[in-house]
């Protein structure tokens, strides 16, 4: 940071003033330089820098008045070094400069509130609470409020002020053992603060928004693409993982672009396209091969290598627990080209199963150490009674498959040979009594599940004569029609002539080379109309948002995706902003759709951060029990759970208590839970529990595993992520040179009294009363979501304590009680699991004006139980959801 | 592979063309490059500059020596270094002030940005950008990012967006040493053009929509333009190597990696950078071992490399991750006999080649982000010392970035948050 400051003091604008940069301070810039920067305009004689925006309705500037003369430049926001070097020498290059300093400096410039005025208001409340550790001698934690203006036009002295109001609102201060404050006293001061600093805020979200323009995710650019194009090739992987903030990669303040992400756009654009108009070129080919179970699993089809393939016994193929890496491969299986394909396990039958199953897994991957990447196609459960199981999966060119039984608990025969291989010879694994897994043969074919090429060809050449696509001669009058649709389905609204003409003559400039057609023409245009920040960003203008740009929202929150036709037509129609009930209905039939898988799946990766369930391993000699099958079934589990708590309207309560969830026999093995009636064969079922402290979705295996690191649990880290997540109370970052608790997991201390210390401190303990008795209450649970009763090796080191006391002054001895609790808090959790609704679906966490919007969000769903589905279209009819 | 009796035509690869992941495409010299520098007459010392970096620190009892200064008793880590004991410096009791956070605190390895904690967004340019900015424009790739593991690299460009890193040890080579074919070549010509009409229009649009949606997106349409224009310097740039053959080397494709095992994929990346160096084809690297990375077939490890830096004090844990930790230090130090031993325009190609070995973490266990593990060797410094500083109290790490800054001739004041030229570093 650094400020421009006015060269003489007081007094208004004029064209000599000048400004200059508070360090490396080589340039001075006069108003006059001001108005040279287009569009700046500073009209000095009205003491006020004013802006004339293009196209903006009102016909008169919205001007900024300038009371104190200070911008503030965010370096961040510049485009040349200069934060490390001298600063840069001619006024061009400030140009940027200039014009994001404006921009941060104008949010807050809008005020007509008195700041003396409200100040003084304050002054009584301050000195009887505050001053005697925040004044200019003690200014603990940083905070001198003696001297502090209230000058809330500058972003920092407005979260100076916010924080404040939040702190005293919140009651963390004055401290506990500090006398409080009077009700009346308190509330006069806090009303004193909030209105000046909810004006500021509307004042500053009607005119710039709340949200700045946010970029499709890679997950949302491959279900667009996917959506106009009808392809389905991954395009995921060809573009730089999303940055996340708040919990959700949405948030634009996190997405920065340069030109490696513009790079990566023009190739991935370019290999979506490719492959649409290659599939409008030919039928789509057709791949089918079925494969016996001798070609499977015979020693004779061995490939080049090591032999780890199946066993083969009496027509059938067989694989057993064995540990050796690529085990179960099956080389005549790989796949002559990238695709997706349909994979059909015939007869599949389990060897002596335990409770009915045996559990395997299906992969493809090259299978070789240099390329040593599996991919899982899917979960294979084998009973006694014979099936075919189908999947459908993504397969990359010359990988194979490998199918076999992946149950940690199962015992592991050897694998009867040397140097890497596998033989069966001589060998009755059946008889010794292994698990085994066994088919009579693998069909697999090649299938295109997004779109047929009818389909294609009409989302590519639209309204253009396709079989003339050959046709060299440059056309206009051929081309538009075309490019305009196109612009229009990817640009999310009606597109003007102006806008599409350049890419028209992109197109007509492609087609006057040599041997080029109409295919040609349209793939160059169409590749630059998918880089255009037109289809990459969400393009919504301050205020209320407009029938497109409601579409868009909607569209993506639900279904991570471009708007389908019968949302684009209400749009064009306008009925989304005129008919008060379309949102609703439209949100609704987003909701009952399929595509809806995408938003469960959405909010469990980034709300949940099951995103995160490979970033640490468990330890295996310590988690014994966990393996792939147990983690897929606990994502599921955690899915499916939050999928009928939104689709069914489940009370938002359900997070944290209830007497059902949806297991397989793996995982109610793994978690110990015995009577459960589960049908073998059946999957994921939904069962009753036995028992409280696992019902509810806060305690499942999935959270429990991503909040620990796979050797050890935190009170820390679960308290503030269920703090964030569920609770919605929000910690802010530890002071800087605090370090955490060097976790000892030899057992003979609890992480909880190598905590005591740490937070006993007092200046430690003002965050951590609300971060750690989550935490405690949590800490029966192991790192892979087992119950526990001690640290340490099988439990026998200290014993946990799941006691503790919630910040809002409840006594809680575990996790039963801690559950009843919150339960009985619906209007929290409804409104916490708003907040995030929001910062997932508009891009930008709730402010400080929002809290209305959010307190709207429990008082609607009230009646419907804080129903999760209710809760979803309270969002949709929030302000904030409906404006920039 | 089996042919199944269909023609595919052309291969999804053929796009292969502007994939550039890891490889920053050539930069000219530019005007608002050059003032900056422009007073600078010293001769640069050094020419190159490879910054190694862990997801996962170094334990810190076994890294740092227990005495400071020349004489220095050599720390259990530092013993099979000997040899190159006057080649690199350790340093310990440093840091990057305000960065914190943990794992988010990667972001800032390089770029020593600030992160308030962990909380922050943004970030800044990292270091061996900055050098790559500057010096880049002279050989084909102006800087290349590695990773042993994922996509993720703790290099920034300078408005925080993090540049993707190359993964494939095949790939690298390949871009770096085997000539496109002359179709291929044809191709890349055509798309660089095509790209470069593009980004003329995309540019226009940007421009609109900053009329168009005011002034609380205008940053984030700066962000457009520089985007854009960087990305039409580099493809002007890089039209001029499309058709220039590549340097021939001595070696095998390394397509025999064991991708499991992050050493033998750090032994091949770290040979593939001596052949980069040597060749001239880039003289700014970063090669990141991430947090997720693989250590199947290492002898004596049987659990994975996160875990095993959640050691917990736990004995058995600790010793097999000295052994991980041991084996990438010595990779780290048989690059360094290496580039000894291969001959600079004059003295050895180490004597020009700074290299940094660093992670963001100095604990692991506690995610402490203090006292981060720092070995420097090359470049022409005067090594064979332990820089000791505070353990508590930790000295400012970028001081030694301003350090490789101006051994590159590149004379700033300062980077970051530096506050002047590391103490004790000649």
């Amino acid at each position: 940071m650094s400020w421009f400051k006015r060269g003489n003091e007081g007094g208004n604008f004029k064209d000599e003033d000048t400004f200059s940069l508070g360090h490396n301070s080589l340039e001075k810039l006069s108003v006059a330089d001001f108005q040279r920067i287009r569009p700046i305009r500073v009209s000095h004689t009205k003491e006020r820098i004013g802006s004339s925006r293009k196209g903006a309705k009102e016909s008169s500037p919205f001007r900024l008045k300038l009371r104190s003369i200070q911008i503030v430049i965010d370096y961040s926001l510049t485009t040349n070094n200069s934060r490390y070097f001298a600063a840069p020498r001619r006024l061009e290059r400030l140009h940027c400069v200039l014009l994001g300093a404006v921009t941060l400096a104008s949010a807050s410039l809008l005020l007509s509130a008195e700041p003396s005025d409200v100040r003084a208001k304050l002054e009584t409340f301050l000195s009887d609470n505050c001053y005697e550790c925040h004044d200019d001698l003690t200014d603990e934690g940083d905070l001198n409020l003696l001297d502090l203006e209230f000058d809330i036009e500058d972003p920092g002295n407005f979260e100076t002020w916010r924080a404040v109001h939040d702190a005293v609102s919140h009651g963390d201060m004055p401290p506990e053992d500090e006398t409080q404050p009077k009700g009346e006293a308190k509330n006069a001061f806090l009303s004193s603060i909030q209105k000046p600093l909810i004006q500021a805020d509307r004042e500053a979200r009607q005119l710039f928004g709340r949200v700045q323009t946010r970029r499709l995710t890679r997950r949302e650019y491959e279900h667009t693409l996917h959506d106009l194009l009808g392809i389905d090739i991954p395009l995921q992987p060809m573009l730089p993982e999303d940055p996340t903030l708040h919990g959700f990669e949405t948030v634009a303040e996190a997405q920065h672009i340069s030109h490696f992400n513009l790079s990566a756009y023009l190739t991935a654009a370019d290999t979506a396209l490719e492959e649409a108009f290659r599939r409008t070129e030919k039928e789509n080919k057709v791949y089918s091969r079925t494969f016996t179970a001798e070609e499977l699993g015979s020693e004779k089809n061995r490939g080049s290598g090591n032999y780890r393939g199946p066993d083969f016994q009496n027509g059938r193929s067989i694989t057993w627990p064995m540990g050796l890496q690529f085990y179960g491969r099956m080389p005549r299986t790989d796949v002559p080209e990238s695709g997706w394909y349909r994979v059909t396990l015939k007869n599949v039958q389990s060897v002596n199963p335990i409770n009915g199953v045996v559990w395997g897994t299906l992969r493809s991957g090259f299978c070789s150490s240099n390329a040593p990447m599996m991919f899982p196609v899917g979960i294979v459960e084998a009973t006694p009674q014979k099936r075919d199981i189908v999947f459908e999966a993504w397969i990359e060119e010359d990988h194979n498959l490998e199918i076999k039984p992946n149950d940690s608990s199962y015992k592991r025969p050897g694998s009867g040979a040397t140097g890497g291989n596998v033989s069966y010879k001589g060998r009755d694994l059946k008889k010794d009594g292994f698990q085994g897994i066994a088919v009579t043969g693998i069909k697999m074919e090649r299938i295109y599940p997004n779109a047929n090429r009818d389909q294609i060809i009409q989302n590519v050449f639209a309204a253009v004569d396709w079989k003339g696509r050959k046709d060299g001669k440059p056309n206009r009058q051929v081309l538009a029609p075309a490019i305009k649709r196109f612009a229009n389905r990817a640009f999310r609204r009606p597109v003007s002539q102006e806008q599409i003409d350049p890419w028209i003559d992109l197109a007509a400039k492609e087609m006057e080379k040599p041997g080029t057609g109409i295919s040609d023409g349209l793939h160059a245009a169409y590749r630059g109309i998918l880089c255009s920040p037109r289809f990459l960003t969400f393009v919504e203008t301050p205020g209320k948002l407009d029938d497109h740009a409601l579409a868009a929202r909607l569209s993506y929150m639900v279904w991570n995706s471009m708007p389908d036709r019968a949302l684009r037509l209400l749009a064009d129609q306008g009925k989304l902003t005129s008919d008060p009930n379309a949102l609703h209905k439209q949100l609704d039939r987003l909701l009952d759709h399929p595509k809806s898988e995408r938003f469960i799946a959405s909010l469990t990766d980034q709300w949940l951060t099951l995103n995160q369930i490979d970033f640490t391993t468990p330890d295996r000699r310590r988690f014994t029990t966990f393996d792939p099958i147990v983690q897929d079934a606990m994502m599921q589990e955690t899915r499916t759970f939050l999928k009928h708590l939104i689709l069914d309207d489940q009370p938002v309560s359900k997070l944290i208590l209830a007497d059902h969830s949806y297991l397989t026999e793996r995982l109610a093995r793994f978690y110990g839970m015995k009577n459960i009636n589960l049908t073998p064969g059946n999957g994921l079922q939904r069962v009753k529990l036995p028992d409280t402290h696992t019902g509810g979705l806060v305690s499942q295996g999935a959270i429990m595993k991503v909040t620990a690191d796979g050797t050890t649990t935190s009170p820390v880290v679960r308290g503030i992520w269920i703090g964030e997540r569920i609770l919605g109370i929000h910690i802010p970052p530890p002071p800087p040179g605090v370090s955490a608790v060097e976790p000892d997991i030899r057992g003979a201390v609890s992480i909880r009294d190598q905590l005591a210390k740490h937070s006993n401190d007092e200046s430690c303990s003002a965050c951590h009363r609300k971060i750690d008795p989550a935490g405690f209450a949590f800490e029966n649970f192991d790192p892979v979501g087992l119950w526990r009763t001690g640290y340490g090796a099988d439990n026998k080191g200290a014993k946990v304590d799941p006691s503790g006391v919630t910040p809002d002054g409840k006594a809680f001895e575990g996790i039963n009680q801690w559950k009843q609790h919150y339960a009985s808090r619906p209007d929290m959790l409804a409104k916490a699991f708003g907040e995030n609704l929001l910062t997932y679906s508009t891009g930008a966490p709730p402010r400080f004006s929002d809290k209305w919007d959010i307190q709207q969000i429990a008082n609607r769903t009230k009646d419907e139980n804080y129903g999760m589905r209710s809760i979803v279209h309270a969002v949709v009819a929030t302000e904030a959801f409906r404006n920039k | 592979m089996k042919n199944v009796n269909f023609n595919f035509g052309k291969k999804l690869s053929r796009r292969a063309a502007l994939r550039n992941a890891g490889f920053a495409m050539g930069l000219p010299i530019l005007d608002a490059m050059v003032p900056a520098f422009a007073n600078t007459e010293s001769l640069p010392k050094a020419k190159r500059f490879i910054g190694v970096s862990l997801s996962l620190g170094l334990h810190g009892p076994s890294l740092v020596p227990e005495t400071a200064g020349i004489g220095y008793k050599p720390s259990p880590y530092l013993k099979s270094l000997q040899d190159l004991r006057d080649d690199f410096t350790v340093v310990s009791g440093t840091s990057h002030p305000g960065v914190a956070g943990g794992h988010t605190a990667e972001g800032s390895i390089f770029s020593a940005c600030p992160n308030k904690n962990g909380g922050s967004s943004t970030n800044t340019i990292s270091l061996d950008q900055l050098m790559s900015k500057h010096l880049g424009h002279e050989t084909r790739f102006p800087s290349m990012v590695l990773n042993t593991g994922s996509s993720s690299s703790p290099s920034y460009t300078e408005n925080g967006a993090m540049i993707p890193a190359a993964e494939d040890p095949v790939k690298i080579f390949n871009k770096l040493f085997k000539d496109d074919s002359a179709k291929e070549q044809d191709r890349q010509a055509e798309l660089i053009s095509s790209g470069r009409s593009i980004m003329d229009i995309v540019g226009g649009e940007a421009k609109a929509l900053q009329r168009e949606l005011g002034y609380g997106d205008r940053d984030k349409l700066e962000d457009w333009f520089t985007s854009v224009r960087e990305l039409e310097q580099r493809l002007e740039a890089r039209k001029s190597w499309v058709r220039t053959p590549k340097p021939k080397v001595k070696a095998e494709v390394p397509n025999k990696v064991d991708r499991d095992n992050t050493i033998s994929i750090e032994h091949a990346m770290l040979e593939i950078v001596r052949l980069a160096f040597q060749t001239d084809s880039t003289r700014f690297i970063t090669l990141h071992v991430p947090g997720n990375a693989k250590v199947n077939g290492i002898e004596g490890v049987d659990e994975g490399y996160h875990s095993l830096s959640h050691h917990g004090r736990d004995e058995e844990k600790l010793e097999q991750l000295s052994i991980v930790e041991q084996a990438v230090i010595n990779e780290w130090a048989g690059f360094l006999r290496d580039l000894k031993a291969a001959p600079g325009e004059q003295g050895t190609l180490l004597d020009e080649t700074m290299v940094l070995l660093t992670s963001n973490l100095g604990n692991a266990s506690s995610h402490d982000n203090r006292n981060m593990p720092v070995l420097f060797g090359g470049g022409g410094f005067q090594h064979g010392r332990h820089l000791a500083f505070d353990q508590k109290n930790n000295y400012p790490l970028p001081n030694l970035y301003l350090n490789a800054l101006h051994q590159l001739g590149l004379e700033s004041e300062y980077f970051a948050t530096s506050t002047g030229l590391m103490e004790g570093m000649v």
